[in-house]
This record gives C-alpha cells, sequence and structure tokens, in this order.
C-alpha cells in the first residue's frame, strides 16, 4: 500500500485532510501554518517532489526505512543526556526521517537576515565590552549590563587597543527561527555564548541521507561539509601565533553534559583534541594542553564551556571545569577563545526588544527578520502592559536562555498573582514574551504521519570574510501536542534541507580539493586524562573477555557432573572466582546442590551492572571510560562497544537466567570481544592510544594468567586434572596443548604454556614480552636516555619467567632447598605488575584536579568548630 | 596606646581574607615586634590623637600563611592586597613578598580599578607565606552635613536609567551581586530608616546604627559562606556580613552601595579606649554613593563613619569581587590558613624615608621576594595607572 495513495494537489471539501494522506490521518491544524500543505490544502510547490517520493513507499518500506535510521543512530551513538532524570545519560536521539525542505528563495532571505543579526551582536558585544556608548547614548538601559550575570567583568576591556583587537568577540552564533501564522519567520532567541546544535545537524543529515537515499539523491540539497570547513579555517585563522599550524583544542564540560556527544562529535570532524578543563594548564599566561610527551601550547580554544565557568581565578570560583588562569591568557592575546568569554551577555532575553532599535542605531538599516514580541520588565511601562496582560504572555528569566518559559496563560489566577508579585519584587529580571503558535510539519511516528510544532536552529560562523550561514540546520520538533520545544522535555529532531534550484556541488572534511586545508596540529596529542582512561579501556576490555571465558567455563560444566558429587572442573572454576570476589569462600560442600547454588549466586553477582566486581558491571564500566574518550574510537569500536551488553541485558535478572541462554549469549559476547580486540590490533594507528590501550590489556591478561595459575594451588592434593584441564580451556590453549603433548595435562607442560612460552599470546610472557617493547617505546617520550622505572619493573619480571627453571617449581607450601614455590613467584609477579601499574600512572597519567581554593570557607567551618561554637 | 598593645578582639579572620579561615589571633611574624616599633607607634597615635585633623601614617602587615597536609605541585593566586591611592589615602610603599618564590607575578588593574597582583608557584611546595607590607597615609575626609545631604528618593532617580558615565558608574553598584542577593526582608528591614524624602547620610547613618545595635557581632557565628538569609535569621555576624547586608538595604531601595575591604586600627584614635572590631584580619565596611560629593564610606561593624582609622584597600560590588588572597591549587590535600594583620601608626618622617629612589629601592629588595610594584612598573610602563 503506498504512503501516499494520491498526490493530489489539492484536498475535498477542505476537510483539513489530504486525500492521499487520509489513512495517514495526516491532518494540518486549521488556522496554524503547516509547512508542506497550504491553507488550501495543496501541497507548497517546493514539497510536491518529496511528497511524490514519499507516496511511492508502501507503509512497511517505510517502517524499515525508519528502524533502519533508529538503529544507524543506536550504532552511531548518537545521544543526547537529560538532566535530572538517572535513565537520562546517554539518552538515543530522537530524529523523525522526513526532513524539514526550506524553499531556496525563502532560505535567502533567512541567510541576510541571520548574517545581519549576528554583525548587530558582535558589535553590540564589543561596545559593552568596551566603550559601553550604547549606554551613554541612552541606546541601552544599564540595568541590563551591570545587573546581568552574563556581564563578565574582568573581560571587560580585554582585547581591546592591544595586539588581540583583531580577536572578534563572536565567532559563532545560532538563532532559533520560528513561523507565524501569517508565514513570516520570527526569531525566538539568539544564541551567542557557545551555540550548540550544528554537529546534531551534520549527523541527522548523515542518518537521514541514509534511510532516504534515494529522496536525497533526487533532490538539489544545499550540503553542510562546506560550512564546517570554514569554521574550521575560522578557528585556525585565530591563531595569535603559529598561524600556519596552530593547536586548537575543543574545551568540553565532560561526559555529563547535555550536548557532549556532539563535543567528541566535531572534534572527530574538525580533527580538533577534545579537552576538559583539567587537561589545560597555564604557565606564564600561556595556555598548554597536558600530554604525555609534556606541555604543548595551545593556541585556540573553541569553548562549549559557558563563559562565566572557563576559569576559577578569575570568574566563578566554585568551577571545577575551568583552567586557572585562562583569563589573563586572554588578556594577554597569547591564545584565542571562540567564543570569546562574556559572549553570552546578548543571548539574554532582555536584549530582544531593543535590536530593532540598535540595529537602525549601529548598522544604518531596519532588523531584517522579526523577534518575537518582547517585552522587559526592567522598564515602567513595559512592566505596566505585562502586569495587564500577563494571562497572553510567557514569561522568562531576562538573563538566561537555558529557564523554562511559564505561559502565564496556563496558570490558575492564584499562580498568576504569586508570578506578578515575583516580576514586581525584582522586575529586571523578567521578560515577557508573546506566546507563539509554531507552525508544523508531518512526523514519521512509527506507523504513520502526525503533525508536529517545528523550530530551527540555525547556525552562523564569522569568518574573516564575514558571516557565513550553514545551509541548512538543526530542526527541533515538539513532543506530541505541546507547542514548545525543547529536547529537554522530550522533543524529537529533523534534518533540515534548504532546496536549491541547480545542483549542488559535494564538499567534504575528508577530501577537501576546493581548498587545501591547513592541518591542525593537536588532533594527534594525547592529553594525560585521555591517555589514562585509553589505559583503562583497555584493562575493562580484557577483564571482560577474561571473566566471560571463566563464565563460560563454569556455566558449561553444571550439567556434566557425576551424579551425586559435584563436578571436579567446576569446583576449581567456582574456588577461582571465590578467590576473585565473585561469590563467597566458604562452602565446604562440593556436592551438585551446593554447586547449582553458587553457580546461581555466580550468575545473580555477573549479571548485576551495577557491581562493582562481575561481567555485566565492568562491561558498564569499559562503555563509561570508552564515552570519556569516544572521539578516539573508531565507529566501528564504537558500534562493538555499544553493543557488548546487548545480549547479556536481554538475559535478564541472574536469578531466572536459563543456564542454556546464558552459555548463548556468553559465546556471542566473546565473539564481539574478539572483533574489538581485532579492531584495536588491525585497526588502531600505532600511536600512543593504542599503545596505552594495549598495555592495559596486557596487564590485565598477564595478572588473569596468574589468577589461572593459582587455581593449581586450589585444587586438592593429587587431584589436579580438573584444574589443568580448566587451565587450558580457559586459556584457549587446548589444541596447543594436545598438538604438543599428545598425553593428559601435566603440571610443568601446563606451566610453560601458561607462563614461561612467549610463543603463546594467552603466556605470561608473552604480556611481559609486549610490555616490554611499550615501554621501550614510551621511553623515546622521555627527555632523559635512561632505563625508565616501568622499564625497569618490566625487565625485571621478564627476566625472572625467561630464566624460570620449570624443573624446580613445585606446588608444595614446604619447598625443598633448590625449589621455587609457585605460590611465591605468582606473590613476585603480581606484585611487580601491581608496582608497574602504579609507575605508569605517576609518569604519564598525574592529572590531579587543581583543586579550587577560594571556599576556604570548609576550612572555616573547621576552625568554627573546633572552637565548639 | 600603641599597635603592639592592641587588644586581640577575636576576629574571623575570614571575614574578608578568602585568604583565610584562619584562626584568630594568629600573630604576624615581625610587625610591631621590637620595642622601638612600640614606641614609635605610640608616639605616632598620641600626635595623631593630639590632632584630629592630622592626617595619619600607618605600616600595615598583612601576612597570611597556608600549610598543606601535601604538597602542592602548582598554584594559582589572585591577591587584592596593594592598598588604593586615594584623595584621602597615599601608598608610599607596598611590598608583596611570597615564598617560594613564585614563577609569575603580575599586577594588573582590574574592572574597579583595584590592583589586582596574579601570581604562580610551580615549585612543588607544603606551605605558601604571603607577607603584604604597606607604608599608607590617611587624611580624614571632609564629611558632609547629613541634613545638607539630598533627599535619597533623588539619589535613586538620579542613577536609574542614567546616561551620564560617573553616574553610570554609580549605577552599576545598585545591583544584586554574588553574595548580596536582594531579599524583600533586605527592603524590610531598610524602609524603616528611610521614610519619603529624609536626607540620604541621615538615612545611611541610621540604618548603620541599626544593624550594629540589632546585630551582635560574633566571629564564630559565620563562614565566608554564610549567606545573607542566615545572617538575618540569626541577628549575628561579623564585619563581611554586616557590610554585605548594609549594601543589600541600600540596593534594595535603589541605591549605589559598594564593598569595601581594608583594615582598621585596633583603638581609635579620636575616642580614646575605644576598641575598634575587626582588626586582627581584614576589616570591611561600606560605600554609598552621594553625588556630587563622591563616595562616603560608613563602618556598619563600629557604627563609624571612617575618618582616618581606616585603610581602603580595594572595593567591589562584594567580598568575592576583592578577597585579599585566594588561590586554586593541584594538590594539596587538607590545609590550614593562618592571616595575621597588624595596623600600627608610624611617626610622619617615616613616609618620606620609605620613598627612596627607584634604584636604591631595587638595591635592597631581598631575594627571593618579588616586588609586585616593580612587575606592575614593568608591564604598565612606569606609570601610576591605579590611582583613581
Amino acid at each position: 500500500m503506498p504512503l501516499l495513495e494520491n498526490t493530489g494537489r489539492r484536498m475535498r471539501g477542505g476537510q483539513g485532510m489530504l486525500p492521499g494522506f487520509s489513512h495517514l490521518a495526516y491532518a494540518p491544524s486549521r488556522g496554524g501554518f503547516d509547512e508542506m500543505t497550504g491553507a488550501d490544502g495543496a501541497l507548497r510547490p517546493h514539497w510536491r517532489d518529496f511528497a511524490e517520493n514519499l507516496s511511492d513507499l508502501s507503509r512497511p518500506e517505510m517502517r524499515a526505512r525508519w528502524d533502519r535510521g533508529q538503529r544507524l543512530i543506536r550504532d552511531n551513538g548518537v545521544t543526547y543526556n537529560v538532566y535530572g532524570d538517572p535513565e537520562g545519560m546517554d539518552r538515543p536521539w530522537q530524529l523523525d526521517p522526513l526532513p524539514l525542505l526550506m524553499d531556496g528563495k525563502e532560505w535567502a532571505g533567512i541567510e541576510a537576515a541571520l548574517k545581519q543579526r549576528a554583525t548587530l551582536l558582535t558589535l553590540i558585544l564589543a561596545d559593552l565590552y568596551g566603550p559601553q556608548r550604547l549606554l551613554t547614548d541612552g541606546k541601552l538601559p544599564p540595568a541590563l549590563v551591570f545587573g546581568n550575570p552574563g556581564f563578565l567583568r574582568p573581560l571587560h576591556g580585554a582585547g581591546v587597543g592591544s595586539g588581540a583587537s583583531a580577536v572578534r568577540p563572536l565567532q559563532f552564533y545560532a538563532a532559533d527561527l520560528a513561523r507565524s501564522p501569517d508565514g513570516g519567520w520570527w526569531v525566538l532567541g539568539d544564541r551567542t555564548e557557545a551555540p550548540s546544535g550544528a554537529g546534531y545537524a551534520l549527523e541527522n543529515r548523515i542518518i537521514v541521507s541514509r534511510v532516504l537515499p534515494d529522496f536525497y539523491r533526487g533532490t538539489n540539497v544545499h550540503r553542510l561539509a562546506g560550512w564546517f570547513l570554514k569554521a574550521r579555517d575560522a578557528l585556525i585563522g585565530m591563531a595569535p601565533r603559529n598561524p600556519d599550524n596552530p593547536r586548537v583544542v575543543l574545551l568540553t564540560p565532560g561526559p555529563y553534559n547535555e550536548t557532549y556527544f556532539e563535543h567528541a562529535y566535531l572534534a572527530r570532524y574538525m580533527g580538533l583534541t577534545l579537552v576538559e578543563g583539567e587537561d589545560l594548564t597555564v604557565r606564564e599566561n600561556r595556555v598548554y594542553l597536558k600530554t604525555m610527551e609534556g606541555l604543548k601550547p595551545v593556541d585556540v580554544i573553541l569553548r562549549r564551556t559557558d563563559g562565566g565557568f572557563c576559569d576559577p581565578l578569575d570568574l566563578r570560583g566554585d568551577s571545577t571545569l575551568g583552567v586557572p588562569g585562562l583569563v589573563g591568557a586572554v588578556q594577554a592575546g597569547t591564545v584565542a577563545v571562540a567564543n570569546g568569554l562574556g559572549s553570552g551577555l546578548v543571548e539574554s532575553p532582555a536584549f530582544m526588544p531593543f535590536l530593532p532599535g540598535l540595529c537602525r542605531h549601529l548598522l544604518g538599516e531596519p532588523l531584517k527578520l522579526p523577534g518575537v514580541a518582547s517585552w522587559w520588565c526592567g522598564q515602567e511601562r513595559e512592566l505596566a502592559y505585562v502586569l495587564e496582560n500577563l494571562h497572553r504572555l510567557a514569561i522568562r528569566p531576562a538573563f538566561s536562555v537555558q529557564a523554562p518559559v511559564v505561559n502565564a496563560g496556563r496558570l490558575s489566577k492564584a499562580e498568576r498573582a504569586k508570578l506578578a508579585d515575583r516580576i514586581k519584587a525584582d522586575p529586571i529580571r523578567w521578560v515577557a514574551q508573546e506566546s507563539v503558535t509554531l507552525s508544523t510539519a508531518p512526523a514519521w511516528t512509527g506507523d504513520r504521519l502526525e503533525t508536529r510544532a517545528v523550530t530551527v536552529r540555525a547556525h552562523v560562523v564569522l569568518t574573516r570574510n564575514g558571516p557565513e550561514v550553514l545551509p541548512g540546520g538543526l530542526t527541533r520538533t515538539a513532543a506530541p501536542g505541546s507547542l514548545s520545544v525543547s529536547m529537554q522535555e522530550g522533543g524529537g529532531s529533523k534534518d533540515t534541507w534548504v532546496l536549491s534550484d541547480e545542483p549542488v556541488p559535494a564538499v567534504s572534511l575528508l577530501s577537501s580539493r576546493a581548498a587545501p586545508a591547513k592541518t591542525v596540529r593537536g588532533s594527534r596529542d594525547l592529553p594525560s586524562r585521555v591517555a589514562d582512561n585509553t589505559f583503562w579501556l583497555g584493562r575493562y576490555l580484557e577483564r571482560c573477555e577474561d571473566t566471560t571465558r571463566l563464565l563460560r567455563a563454569a556455566i558449561s560444566r553444571t550439567a556434566e557432573g557425576a551424579a551425586g558429587g559435584g563436578d571436579p572442573e567446576l569446583e576449581t572454576v567456582l574456588g577461582l572466582f571465590a578467590v576473585m570476589g565473585h561469590i563467597g569462600l566458604d562452602d565446604p560442600r562440593a556436592d551438585h546442590e551446593a554447586q547449582d547454588e553458587r553457580v546461581r549466586e555466580l550468575l545473580i553477582r555477573n549479571m548485576d551492572d551495577a557491581a562493582f566486581i562481575g561481567l555485566r558491571g565492568t562491561i558498564h564500566n569499559m562503555q563509561r571510560t570508552a564515552t570519556i574518550v569516544r572521539d578516539r574510537l573508531s565507529l566501528d569500536t564504537w558500534r562493538g562497544i555499544n553493543r557488548l551488553d546487548d545480549r547479556l541485558l536481554a538475559l535478564g535478572p541472574g536469578e531466572n537466567v536459563d543456564p542454556d541462554d546464558a552459555l548463548a549469549a556468553l559465546n556471542e559476547t566473546i565473539m564481539l570481544l574478539s572483533a574489538l580486540s581485532g579492531l584495536a590490533s588491525e585497526n588502531m594507528t600505532r600511536g600512543p592510544g593504542w599503545r596505552f590501550m594495549d598495555i592495559g590489556r596486557r596487564l590485565e591478561r598477564a595478572l588473569h594468567a596468574l589468577d589461572l595459575a593459582s587455581t593449581l594451588l586450589l585444587a586438592p592434593d593429587g587431584e589436579l586434572g580438573p584444574a589443568l584441564d580448566l587451565v587450558l580451556d580457559v586459556s584457549d590453549s587446548i589444541m596447543t596443548y594436545r598438538a604438543r603433548y599428545l598425553a593428559a595435562p601435566q603440571v610443568m607442560p601446563v606451566a610453560d604454556l601458561l607462563l614461561s612460552d612467549e610463543s603463546n599470546p594467552r603466556s605470561l610472557g608473552f604480556q611481559l614480552a609486549r610490555l616490554m617493547e611499550h615501554c621501550d617505546a614510551l621511553s623515546a617520550y622521555r627527555p632523559d636516555r635512561m632505563f625508565t622505572p616501568e622499564q625497569r619493573i618490566i625487565m625485571s619480571l621478564l627476566t625472572g619467567v625467561r630464566t624460570l627453571d620449570l624443573s624446580v617449581l613445585t606446588l608444595e607450601d614446604d619447598a625443598a632447598p633448590g625449589e621455587v614455590r609457585l605460590g611465591d613467584l605468582i606473590g613476585t609477579m603480581r606484585s611487580g605488575l601491581w608496582d608497574f601499574s602504579e609507575t605508569l600512572t605517576r609518569q604519564y597519567f598525574v592529572h590531579a584536579a587543581e583543586v579550587s581554593e577560594p571556599p576556604s570557607a570548609f576550612v572555616e567551618l573547621l576552625a568554627t568548630k573546633e572552637r565548639g561554637a | 596606646m600603641s599597635g603592639a598593645d592592641e587588644k586581640k578582639t577575636p576576629t574571623r579572620a575570614a571575614a574578608s581574607a578568602t585568604a583565610t579561615g584562619a584562626p584568630p589571633g594568629a600573630a604576624p611574624s615581625d610587625a610591631a615586634a621590637s620595642d622601638a616599633a612600640t614606641s614609635d607607634a605610640a608616639r605616632a597615635a598620641a600626635a595623631a590623637a593630639a590632632d584630629p585633623r592630622a592626617a595619619v601614617t600607618y605600616r600595615v602587615t598583612h601576612e597570611t600563611r597556608y600549610d598543606y597536609s601535601q604538597p602542592v605541585t602548582i598554584s594559582h593566586h589572585l591577591a587584592h592586597l596593594r592598598p588604593r591611592n586615594l584623595a584621602t589615602q597615599q601608598v608610599h610603599r607596598h611590598r608583596l613578598s611570597v615564598t617560594p618564590r613564585p614563577s609569575t607575578m603580575t599586577e594588573r588593574r582590574d574592572y574597579f580599578g583595584n590592583a589586582a597582583c596574579y601570581f604562580t608557584l610551580e615549585e612543588t611546595h607544603d606551605e605558601l607565606r604571603a607577607v603584604a607590607d604597606s607604608l599608607v597615609t590617611v587624611a580624614p575626609p571632609r564629611l558632609p552635613d547629613p541634613d545638607g545631604t539630598p533627599p535619597w528618593e533623588s539619589v535613586r532617580d538620579m542613577v536609574r536609567d542614567t546616561r551620564r558615565r560617573d553616574l553610570l558608574d554609580a549605577c552599576q553598584y545598585t545591583f544584586a551581586s554574588p553574595n548580596v542577593p536582594l531579599p524583600a526582608e533586605v527592603r524590610d528591614l531598610a524602609a524603616e530608616s528611610f521614610p519619603p524624602d529624609r536626607p540620604l547620610l541621615e538615612a545611611v547613618l541610621d540604618l548603620t546604627a541599626r544593624i550594629h545595635a540589632d546585630f551582635s557581632y560574633d566571629p564564630a557565628a559565620t563562614t565566608v559562606a554564610t549567606p545573607l538569609a542566615e545572617v538575618l535569621a540569626e541577628r549575628r555576624g561579623v564585619c563581611q556580613d554586616f557590610a554585605h547586608l548594609q549594601i543589600a538595604c541600600l540596593r534594595a531601595l535603589g541605591l549605589p552601595a559598594r564593598y569595601v575591604s581594608g583594615y582598621v586600627l585596633s583603638r581609635s584614635l579620636d575616642e580614646i579606649d575605644r576598641v575598634l572590631e575587626g582588626a586582627d584580619a581584614s576589616h570591611a565596611w561600606v560605600s554609598v554613593y552621594l553625588p556630587d560629593g563622591g563616595w562616603i564610606d560608613v563602618d556598619p561593624t563600629n557604627d563609624k563613619l571612617p575618618t582616618r582609622e581606616h585603610v581602603t584597600v580595594a572595593w567591589g560590588r562584594d567580598f568575592s569581587d576583592v578577597s585579599p588572597l585566594k588561590g586554586v591549587m593541584m594538590g594539596g590535600g587538607a590545609h590550614t590558613v593562618s592571616v595575621g594583620v597588624t595596623v600600627a601608626p608610624v611617626p610622619a618622617d617615616a613616609a618620606e624615608a620609605a620613598a627612596p629612589p627607584a634604584h636604591q629601592r631595587r638595591a635592597e629588595r631581598p631575594e627571593p621576594t618579588l616586588q609586585a610594584e616593580q612587575q606592575q612598573q614593568q608591564r604598565m610602563g612606569g606609570a601610576d595607572p591605579l590611582s583613581p
């Protein structure tokens, strides 16, 4: 059944429903403005081709495409964090496959208006952080600036008159646009602090163009990549030094920020190093990136952290996201920050009503795109109007774009009176806006088309050659039935297609033949924090694999025991799990029943993703660590990591898991883990990132080999057989052993295979030899040519293994003279490896947070208590 | 009566020293330690007491010491310790000595015109000592007759929505700031002192007296982080709290009020035997805008119009703009801070002796002290950009 049976241009009888849409119930609300259909029910001209294509799709096909889109979102890890919701971390991105179509000519008008607005806001910022003539000329009331927390006083005068004067306060600007019922566009709000959304717009494009490739190819849609190229060049062009090879970083507040996905995505796409505040340090008024190779000077910072949080010394003292001394570096002109610190001032909604006047004053022309009608309550006449018309207005804080808008019309009378009192108590902090009716567009809900209110976030980059508008943008849709749009409150998004009459040239950052891109130094820098997390990612991945193999060994043996007595191999593996802390230690019984209980306990532990020890807990930690270094992982790796938990999650809580299901899930998990290690060994550049990940893996596997060896000590006297079998099985060495020995496992050959044999990729010796190579490679980063401490540790361990005479190895507690106790050997190796881990941390990862001092209130509190007051 | 003789009033150092949190009574190391200094101070104080119109010269020593339980590998600090040059106040000498030796030390003029000294320690240390040593002469201001000041509403209306640059400067002190919210209670508190048409200064002095009478000075009551609401509820606090409270009252009425950080002499020169609160650490008071007459200071902690017993260091919207010393450090663990301040009158000729030619000054500078002044001059071309 075609989705649109009829692409009829007109509908019958004005019933508010297109004939072809009737079974899909696409019914644009009457009186509003629908993007696809006119008031007469006809398709708008620029939607016709698209709608025709759509009508060729059957409903199941549409559904299949939608599913593909969902999978791409999941696989690409496109997420959005919702605050204050424990389930809100990494919520999958909500994307509707149907784009919003924009007529090219109409867009040209919007484009010109956005350029004008970006220029205007730049001029206002430059004045308010400089001579403040807008205040002395009476163009702006002083309260708008001095009563505004967005006015960062330490930045006043920064960059004026010095060499840094060429730096514009605004590089990136975004505007939220909406269409009024009469069809004209207006601006709902400005974003000048650190505009988000361009990265999501790009990701939406990539997904939608794969869900609707036929539509996309058949339509002249303006490409987005060129704008990002210009944005990158603009950033490079800001560098106060190293103009040919600047180091550009993207400063993010961290993985808990709502748009962290976008930060990591843009950093990768534009080739910037993603850093958090603690990765940067200021020395002698210069900003440096802390890398494992030492401090590297930073020239440009693309900032996604709010200005006030960027320097705990000069700005908000309680910030843990900032870089102490950054303001000083900015004032000294040694680093460029985009957007400039303090740029958020003019995104205050309170500025909106003044923009038409300021535009005439500063640019000598009328404002091209109106803002939604706004009244700032800091003026007497406006305040009186707002209080009188409160029931028809939307109220929002004057100095914050984040705070929600309150539709006063929906409040009860008492609530409205309370709101009026709050406004009267501090009028400068409130703005009223006309309640707007948004236009609607069709959205696919999984099985049918529905209308959704839409707004468009459009993006501008200010380059040396003037403002450039992204030909597209992030269209956001309201939650069903709602007319206000917020990603925090369950809204969705769409791609935005700006149509052209002519074919559009393709541009990509990867094949930028158009303009030879300057290389951005720094994309290869490895911040110490990232090195640390990469190391742990390697450890967690290996720990997942080791645990999965052991679990498989346990569960596959649950049904094998002889009647009455428990299975001796199962007993051995349970013993090892007990040593590892997965299950309780003391259960002397070794019968079936006891074993079943312990296996159940084991499953419960390992299926609990909140447990620190256990498979799903480790996967959880591994995924969290991976999130932190996401910009350094290939898409395939990220997908694999994302999916790792799926099968286990599907098993449900450990209490009810069927062993056969568990076995199947564990087998699949091992395959995925193998794929991940294959990706790491075959697809990762042999840079320091790979090296630290591999060090983590080798270290963990070496410790695991020692754990396995210790099972030989757990076995009761004379019953080594089960333990030896288990060791060979878990270490994947049965085939090797059989090929070599053709006999039942014996202690010495198994110990050789597990400990000494450097040709066995699961042996201790193999891991130590790899670690030695890594240490040698890392020593090249260190200034002196002496052996590094970590080199010395590994060298000593490796020598110990290589010189070990297996014939003198004993499992007994009381060793004869000349014999080496296995227990001692394991202990020495284990403590050596722990030393190695600690040394590595000291040498490369130390990045203790710079603790903010000003609230020495805490010290004072203690002092007060000591006085017994 | 002498500087060394001062009563150790139990003062919460943190009152205005972020620095702070210092347990009270931490004695400064060297100031006023010798008998000679003591007798000099006594003579100078006696001379000042004899002539209430005479300018007084002080040597102010402000020592802050951090002891860290864990080594600090790098720390960044911001100090507001250099007294300002004013029509009634002349700074002859100021030196900030920091141990261990900072790797960088630069002085900039901040948004409010204060000297802000930034320094960074890059060598590992577990103790930081910063000593600010200043020689300052303070002359009593000409105080207007409170009855003759304009009605308070006229001042409010004058600064609101002004375009005049001088009034804009005052206007920016009429809004809420990080430590000074403007809850409804403060408006009510202020209203009683501000009936219609009352002359501004008369009303301000009434408010000052009421705060002094209704709130008790209690160094144990609050911390640096105590919010205004708690001070209002508990009716007790220290100089920083009273300053914030009075500022809030004035701003709630639309009047410009700023926060002044500085020092106060421990024993009044003008009123024999009167002990002034807030002397062991840096002190804080309030400055109110009077049109044409400029700013006039009031000290709610001591219910006093400062004359020549207060040394002004810096001003801003509230404490957060001018905390004497703050820092951000890596490592450090738990730490203790001690602050000691001594304000000692010195003979007037000490001021002249304190200003030797520049080359001598450089020669006598002991290592490893870095002289912020010199750094500043190097940066700013030798001018004194800090005098208003």
